[in-house]
Order: C-alpha cells, then sequence, then structure tokens
C-alpha cells in the first residue's frame, strides 16, 4: 500500500476508533460521567420527521432511522387529526410536561446530576426532573407518568434506561406524532467527546405502531463560561395571560 | 387478597421479623397495606418549638459528626420531610377548621413577629383576601418556602446539591463551585443560590428571586431584591436544622430568622414520584371563580412607589 | 416499657406524616368543614390527577332522580402508596362517600373517605386531622 493512502486510511481508522472508544471521566462512584448542561441542537421538537420550512417553522432533517414511523393504520387517523389540532392539542401549548423523549430535545438545556445511584435529568423547560433510577423496579400495576418511569443500568460506557408507566397525553412534537399508554422506550446515552453525548432511544407501542422504530441524535454540552440552568414557567405565564384576559 | 387478610399477614411477619415499626405501619390507615410511606424517626431535640430545636439543634451539633461525603463535605443526601405550620402562617397561630395550628418558626426576632413596615402589613392584607396562593396554582414557591412542608430528595455532588420536591415536582440546584451569581436583569422563582461549607454547616445565599411567591398564606410577601441566606446542619443522624434569614429592607424593618427541622425519610426503597400537577389542576379554577386572582409579583420598584404613597397618605 | 413508647410516638407522628403534604389553599375556603355529607351512589368515572383525584358518582335522590356529584380525593401518589390502583375503583361500583360540602353549593364534596362493597374503606388522604 503507497504510504499515503496508508496514512490516510490510518486516519480514518483512529477517527472512527476515537469516536467508538471514547472513554468519559469518572465519577467518584466510578461511572462515566454524564454531567453537565446539554441541549439538543436539531428541529425535532417541530417535527422528528424530515420536514420543509413554513413560517416560524425551520426546516428540518428528522431524527427517525429510516424516516417512518410505522403507524398501525387506525393510529395514522389519529396523527392526522392531531396535525390539524395542533395548534391546541399540543400537551405544549398548555404549559403541560412533554413527556419521554421529548424534554430531550426541546429548546432548552438540561441538566444532568449523577449519584451512584441515581440520574436526575432537570430541564428548563417547566422544571421538569426525570429521575432515572439505577434501584428499585417500574411500579406494578396502572400507574401511569406524564415523563414515565425510567429505571437503569449501566452497559460499560453507555448508560441504557428502560421507561414504562406512561399516561397517553404526550406528543413526540409539535407535529401531531403521539403514543399511547402502552409506550416502552428504551434509551442509550453514550459519551462520544469531552463535549458530546449521543442519544439512541428504541420507541414501542403495540397499540400505535407495528413495530418499534428508533431515534438518534446528538446532545451538545453548553460549553459557555458559568453556563447555568434558568427557568421557563411557562404555566405561570400563560396565567397571567388569562388573568389579563378575564 | 383480601385487605384484612393482607394485615393479618403483614402484622404476622412483623411479629415474627420483632420490626416493631412494621407493625405500626401494619395497623396504620383502615387496615389497607402502605407500602411506601415515609418513615421519620424521633430526634433527640423537642420537635415541636422552633426556638427550641434552633438551641438545641446548634449545641448539638458541636459533638456530632455527620456523613461524609468522598471528598470530606457534610452529606445531606437522602429523603427528607418538612412540617406544615410555617406554610399556614409565619407567626404563632391556633387551631382552626382551616390551619393546624403552631408556634411562630421566627427565631429572630425573639417575639416571633414578621418586622413588616407598615405600609408592607397594609399590602399582605391586601394579598391575603385577593390572591390565589402559587402553591395552589402548582407554581413553585421560592426560598425558604419551598422547603417548608414537602416531601424531599437531596442529590449532593462535588458541584451541586439538588433539592428535588415531589410536590409540583419543584426543583432548585444550588451550585457550590463557587461562581458567580447571574446578572441582576435575571429573575427567577426559585432564585439563584450559591453554596459553601463552614465547617459541618452548608451555607445558602439565595438572590435573583422574582418576587412572585409569598412566604406563607397569610400573604407574606418580598421583592426581587431580597436575599435569603440558609444554614443548613445536620446534628442527629435524622435532623437537619434548617435556618433561613430573610432580608428584604424595603419590606421588613431589619432581617429576621425562621429555623425548622427537616426530618429523614428512613424508609426503605422510598422514591419521589411524579406529581402532574398544573396538568390537573381544577382547583385554581374554582378559587378564581370564587374571583382570587394570581397574583402580579411585587418588585423593588413597585415597593418603594407603594412604600412613599403610604408615607404620603399618613401625613395628611 | 420504651418500646411501646417509641410505637406510640412514631404511630401518633405516622398519623401526622399522612396529611396531605401539597395542601395548597385551605381546606375550608372552598368546603364547609361543619357540614359533613353522606353520599351512596355509582362511580361513573375516577381521575387520577393531581393535585387531587376526583371520582365522579351518580347519586339517586328522595324522588328516584340521578343527581351527579364530583367527590376530591388526595393526590394519585397518596393513594398509589397505599397500594391502591385505578382497578379498584372500577366504573358502576356502588360506594358510600363521607365528605364536606362544597361552599358554592355545587355538587362536589372533599372526601374524607369511601366505603366499597366489599367493605374496604379508601382513606381520601384529604382531611390532615385525620
Amino acid at each position: 500500500m503507497k504510504p499515503a493512502l496508508a496514512l490516510l486510511v490510518f486516519a480514518i481508522l483512529s477517527v472512527t476508533a476515537y469516536a467508538q472508544s471514547y472513554r468519559a471521566p469518572r465519577t467518584p462512584a466510578g461511572q462515566p460521567d454524564l454531567q453537565g448542561i446539554w441541549q439538543a441542537v436539531n428541529t425535532a421538537v417541530w417535527n422528528i420527521q424530515d420536514h420543509s420550512a413554513s413560517l416560524g417553522v425551520p426546516a428540518g432533517q428528522g431524527i427517525v432511522d429510516g424516516n417512518e414511523i410505522p403507524y398501525r393504520q387506525e393510529a395514522l387517523a389519529k396523527r392526522r387529526e392531531n396535525y390539524r389540532n395542533r395548534a391546541t392539542e399540543d400537551p405544549e401549548r398548555r404549559c403541560f410536561m412533554v413527556g419521554t423523549p421529548r424534554i430531550l430535545y426541546m429548546p432548552y438545556p438540561f441538566q444532568i446530576v449523577q449519584t451512584r445511584d441515581q440520574i436526575a435529568i432537570i430541564s428548563e423547560y417547566v422544571h421538569t426532573v426525570r429521575s432515572i433510577r439505577l434501584t428499585g423496579q417500574h411500579p406494578a400495576g396502572s400507574v401511569q407518568w406524564w415523563m414515565g418511569d425510567s429505571r437503569a443500568r449501566w452497559e460499560g460506557e453507555t448508560l441504557v434506561v428502560d421507561v414504562r408507566n406512561f399516561t397517553d397525553q404526550t406528543w413526540f412534537d409539535r407535529s401531531g406524532n403521539y403514543h399511547s399508554d402502552a409506550l416502552h422506550v428504551v434509551e442509550r446515552f453514550t459519551r462520544t467527546s469531552p463535549d458530546h453525548i449521543q442519544y439512541e432511544a428504541t420507541i414501542e407501542d403495540p397499540k400505535t405502531f407495528t413495530r418499534p422504530w428508533k431515534i438518534s441524535m446528538p446532545l451538545y454540552r453548553r460549553v459557555e463560561t458559568n453556563v447555568q440552568l434558568l427557568e421557563y414557567e411557562c404555566q405561570a405565564y400563560l396565567e397571567a395571560e388569562r388573568d389579563a384576559r378575564r | 387478597m383480601s385487605c384484612g387478610s393482607v394485615v393479618r399477614v403483614m402484622l404476622l411477619a412483623a411479629i415474627v421479623a420483632g420490626g416493631w415499626r412494621s407493625v405500626v405501619i401494619a395497623q396504620q390507615a383502615s387496615g389497607a397495606a402502605i407500602p411506601s410511606l415515609p418513615t421519620r424517626p424521633d430526634s433527640v431535640c423537642p420537635d415541636d418549638n422552633p426556638i427550641a430545636v434552633r438551641a438545641c439543634g446548634r449545641e448539638r451539633a458541636n459533638t456530632f459528626t455527620p456523613p461524609k461525603t468522598p471528598d470530606g463535605k457534610p452529606d445531606f443526601s437522602g429523603f427528607w420531610g418538612g412540617s406544615q405550620v410555617a406554610h399556614e402562617n409565619l407567626e404563632a397561630h391556633v387551631r382552626t377548621p382551616d390551619d393546624n395550628g403552631g408556634p411562630s418558626v421566627i427565631v429572630d426576632p425573639p417575639d416571633g413577629k414578621v418586622p413588616i413596615q407598615p405600609w408592607a402589613e397594609v399590602k399582605r392584607l391586601e394579598n391575603r383576601a385577593r390572591y390565589i396562593d402559587q402553591n395552589a396554582q402548582c407554581f413553585q414557591s421560592g426560598v425558604p418556602r419551598h422547603l417548608y412542608m414537602g416531601t424531599y430528595q437531596f442529590l449532593q455532588t462535588p458541584a451541586y446539591l439538588v433539592q428535588l420536591s415531589e410536590e409540583t415536582n419543584a426543583v432548585r440546584i444550588i451550585a457550590l463551585d463557587g461562581r458567580p451569581h447571574v446578572g441582576k436583569d435575571i429573575v427567577l422563582w426559585q432564585g439563584d443560590s450559591r453554596g459553601h461549607f463552614e465547617g459541618n454547616t452548608l451555607v445558602v445565599e439565595t438572590t435573583n428571586q422574582n418576587g412572585m411567591p409569598r412566604l406563607d398564606q397569610q400573604g407574606h410577601f418580598y421583592t426581587d431584591a431580597a436575599t435569603v441566606t440558609e444554614r443548613f446542619t445536620m446534628f442527629d443522624p435524622n435532623t437537619i436544622l434548617y435556618e433561613a434569614t430573610i432580608d428584604d429592607p424595603l419590606v421588613y424593618t431589619r432581617p429576621f430568622t425562621i429555623a425548622i427541622g427537616l426530618h429523614r425519610n428512613t424508609r426503605q426503597g422510598y422514591e419521589l414520584w411524579e406529581e402532574s400537577c398544573y396538568e390537573g389542576e381544577s382547583n385554581a379554577t374554582h378559587l378564581l371563580n370564587l374571583g382570587y386572582r394570581n397574583y402580579p409579583g411585587f418588585s423593588a420598584k413597585d415597593a418603594q412607589i407603594a412604600k412613599e404613597a403610604y408615607e404620603r397618605s399618613r401625613t395628611r | 416499657m420504651k418500646a411501646r413508647h417509641h410505637v406510640a410516638i412514631v404511630a401518633l407522628m405516622l398519623v401526622i406524616r399522612l396529611m396531605p403534604t401539597h395542601a395548597h389553599h385551605s381546606l375550608s375556603v372552598e368546603f364547609d368543614t361543619d357540614k359533613t355529607v353522606t353520599l351512596t351512589g355509582t362511580i361513573t368515572e375516577m381521575k387520577w390527577s393531581n393535585p387531587h383525584g376526583w371520582l365522579y358518582i351518580d347519586v339517586k335522590d328522595a324522588q328516584g332522580d340521578i343527581q351527579k356529584w364530583a367527590v376530591e380525593f388526595a393526590s394519585p401518589n397518596q393513594l398509589y402508596r397505599r397500594g391502591w390502583r385505578r382497578e379498584d375503583l372500577p366504573v358502576n361500583a356502588s360506594v358510600v362517600v363521607n365528605g364536606y360540602r362544597s361552599r358554592d353549593n355545587s355538587a362536589r364534596i372533599s372526601a374524607t373517605d369511601v366505603k366499597l362493597p366489599d367493605g374496604r374503606t379508601l382513606f381520601a388522604g384529604n382531611n390532615e386531622k385525620q
């Protein structure tokens, strides 16, 4: 092999190898450290699939693998109805919690705080908190929470999170992609560099979809000096507006 | 399995295990099995009198070694619970159908009264008559009120102490890494908190509050100029002495300090669960129908104007 | 004996700690705590919402007409922690509810307890004095 070509091959392999085998610094408990302030930089909140721009809505390349969401036939009709009614029916319009995984691609930063048994993901959006537990089980029986119940384990460098116990009230985006209370999400968080987490999630909901499907996106560290989480207390603003109209 | 037989099995198991705590739990609440309610052990200091708790707690703290983090700091991690008393009224108040009643939580000034300026007392009465408590709207309650009466989990790392509440999923993040406060043009419901350790006490300074939450259900309020200084001191394995000094010179004649015991919840496997408060809120609608309104907040500028107007009215 | 003393204290403290920690606006602003009512009715819906769960029941009055009542409960988490699930309050179950009447004279009560046909009593979790 010519030296220049060999060098090129070596360089490509090194970059790939670096991305695949980045070893994150460890927390005091010896786990890969996911802590910091992070934010998704994409347009998934508008539409998790590929979409063109419209007034006030940027164009975007979707986060859905294969760009297809395998709705059941009857579920597709509901998705279309959601789209038509999105100005009022999207839970975000009422300042409600937006569910999992949408909270991770909302246009607000979130902070990860990590202890040995628990990882808290705190979003600026209506102070949403996801407590991801490395202990215990999903609660038995029909317990339903907007953000679901998250139980996790470490697989090497990757945090694998199993999320169940959802309501049927949240949407995946502002376009009306939705789910039932049978939703089951399996997430994978992997540090790939000092300032990136690669996020993947498998979405499963036999009442709504014909098969599981996947989303993936990078999460970017907010690297500004002294960056911190602020607040978006949507509910308070909405109530003040309603008061003004009374 | 019927409820009665569940209770019998639990009692038997408890007797066999010899655990008195589980026996008590099995006897609770009309025979239903209670898998995960809080468990609150006794404190070494008397629990019902804030002045006594403060004196006793401070003395005990001199000889008590709290659990420590790997980097040698007192470790406040775990589950904690507050008390209803201050939520109702910072000052001493009797039991009514409305209130559980209780002593004043104000330890300084020693007379237990809020040192409120005359103009602000007028505003306080207006607040109480006109506005929905932020708690009823599922909004956050600011500092110190978010720590009065909730079900808490504290998560502590070298750089942050995070205080989670089950109630309305409230959260406060205290930075421990010495960074400066945010700029004064940013105001926040939970304020902006910076903490450092003095021996075994965590001292937290909170500024940049937005003046929206009230300090109790009697309409006691503060402005965005307030500074709140808190001291967290564990004095036995299961109790934190929590002291908070509120300094708002436009509203109060001097800083005043409250003291509350935060009690550890020792229930094994206890978890904070999601409370989707605002998503289900209907109480506020009812209160709005009764004529109450949302509190518009009160800035330092509002306070200056109100104070001057009051003083002008008094000189006529 | 010390163990019994501890049991008594912890029992008392547990009773106190069973009070709703989300007692936002005072109960008696909305409900008349001097007026206890007892309703017997059929469940039409149970809403597991925060800060209060709501049970909707049809109550037959003396003339045999159906009145629709709304019954306020503690929060879902407080009920879940007592082991209660949605399946325990099914539509069409017959219940006896005790509670305080709403001050605005609407068909609403704040429940103190609910008795199911099999004899179990659901502590509604609202009233901090229980």
